[in-house]
């Protein structure tokens, strides 16, 4: 039932998206932003997953095997679970920026409130 | 929607939002329940990297020869996107002048000023007046500590005045760290570690936190400057572009394998996938401890209060 995983991961994009939407504290907009992040981890790593399937390791095939045998054989995505390693170094690093964003805006308008940043609304 | 003054929560138009956000949920849920299975064949893309794993990269490590090697040039791309990321964020919490250290300097320079003015001009009552209106705190009053926190005598009462955490806290860290610091070379030095240089250099930036958070900036000063952590930034990614363009001139492909394999299983097999894998390394655990100390080490940008 991999599918509540990604029902799961969809459910989390949008706690994410309603933070992002809704809050005015920049802090929390950055929160609901890390935990889309997070969703989209969830959702990659479980659609690496396969039923029965043995880690992506050509190593020590079990008795009676090759490794060829294992490179053919019943394995989860690797593919995807690259997609992952990559976006969460990617990911802190974006929080960074919207976190020093959020502290340079907060100390020009002495506020987190991103009702208050409203110079340029026409 | 203006919030009552008690309404420590502020929101924004959350009616609206929650129909966006319903409607999108359903949107995502029925892609979702379209989404190939724990039964689906392997994509083609996948079942191309496990095959190529052994024969054309001598690795047996397959996540490791699609982030270095099949999909190396993605990597590539990522590493710079991520050198981007560091460059906006130590220009957004850049100080007025140049510092050599990340933390601390401010404060000191603060302490002197105060000193040098102090003693310049003006009666003691005028001092005592421009004392009491100035708000928040004196950084002349804040204890000044020993150099580092192990010449601090034992069992005075907190807080203490080295910027750094208590006995326990020090002795747990002086023995984690060594042990987490080989582990996360284990990571980037057996090429057969899915990821490689990725978790290994989070792993490093992990190690040297836990001894800022045990020590205190004054113990590392020394060593996490930002001279040395930008130029070694620059260097894994001088590294990365050198090891991937030699594969173009050596080979006529970009990212193309140009150092001979080695036997899978040891410490040079893969080829170019372990060189990247270092330079990646280099770039992550540099990249991590630039973006959090230049953030930890922001300063306030504007002038004080006067309420």
């Amino acid at each position: 039932m991999i599918v509540a995983n990604y029902l799961t991961a969809a459910a989390l994009f949008c706690f994410g998206l309603y933070t992002v939407l809704t809050r005015r504290n920049l802090i929390k907009m950055v929160m609901g932003l890390s935990l889309i992040e997070s969703s989209s981890y969830l959702l990659l790593i479980s659609m690496a997953y396969r039923r029965g399937s043995t880690p992506p390791v050509l190593l020590n095939p079990p008795h009676g095997q090759t490794v060829t045998g294992l490179a053919k054989g019943n394995v989860a995505d690797p593919v995807l679970q690259n997609f992952c390693l990559t976006a969460i170094v990617i990911g802190v690093a974006v929080t960074a920026v919207f976190l020093s964003v959020a502290v340079r805006v907060s100390q020009h308008y002495r506020s987190l409130d991103s009702d208050r940043m409203r110079e340029m609304k026409g | 929607m203006r919030p009552r003054e008690t309404d420590d929560e502020p929101t924004h138009r959350p009616i609206i939002g929650a129909v966006l956000v319903a409607g999108v949920a359903v949107v995502l849920a029925v892609a979702m329940v379209d989404l190939p299975r724990e039964g689906a064949p392997l994509p083609s893309v996948a079942r191309y990297a496990m095959d190529v794993a052994i024969p054309k990269w001598g690795i047996t490590e397959p996540v490791n020869e699609i982030v270095y090697g099949t999909r190396g040039f993605d990597t590539f791309g990522e590493t710079f996107l991520l050198l981007g990321a560091v460059v906006c964020v130590i220009t957004l919490t850049r100080r007025r002048e140049p510092r050599q250290g990340f933390i601390g300097e401010q404060e000191a320079g603060a302490r002197e000023q105060a000193r040098h003015d102090a003693g310049s001009g003006g009666n003691e009552t005028a001092r005592q007046a421009e004392k009491a209106e100035e708000p928040g705190e004196d950084p002349t009053d804040r204890p000044v500590g020993p150099a580092t926190p192990d010449h601090e005598p034992l069992g005075r009462p907190a807080p203490e005045a080295a910027q750094a955490m208590t006995v326990v806290v020090r002795v747990a860290s002086r023995v984690a760290s060594p042990i987490l610091a080989v582990a996360g070379i284990y990571l980037v030095a057996w090429g057969y570690s899915p990821g490689g240089g990725f978790p290994a250099g989070a792993v490093m930036a992990g190690v040297i936190l836990l001894v800022y958070a045990a020590f205190g900036y004054r113990r590392i000063a020394r060593a996490v400057q930002p001279s040395i952590f930008e130029t070694l930034e620059l260097l894994g990614a001088l590294i990365i572009i050198g090891c991937e363009t030699l594969g173009l001139v050596l080979k006529g492909s970009f990212s193309a394998n140009w150092i001979p394999l080695a036997e899978p299983q040891t410490i040079r097999s893969g080829g170019i996938l372990q060189l990247f894998s270092g330079g990646e390394f280099i770039e992550v655990a540099t990249g991590l401890v630039l973006v959090i100390f230049a953030i930890l080490g922001m300063e306030h940008d504007w002038a004080r209060d006067r309420q």
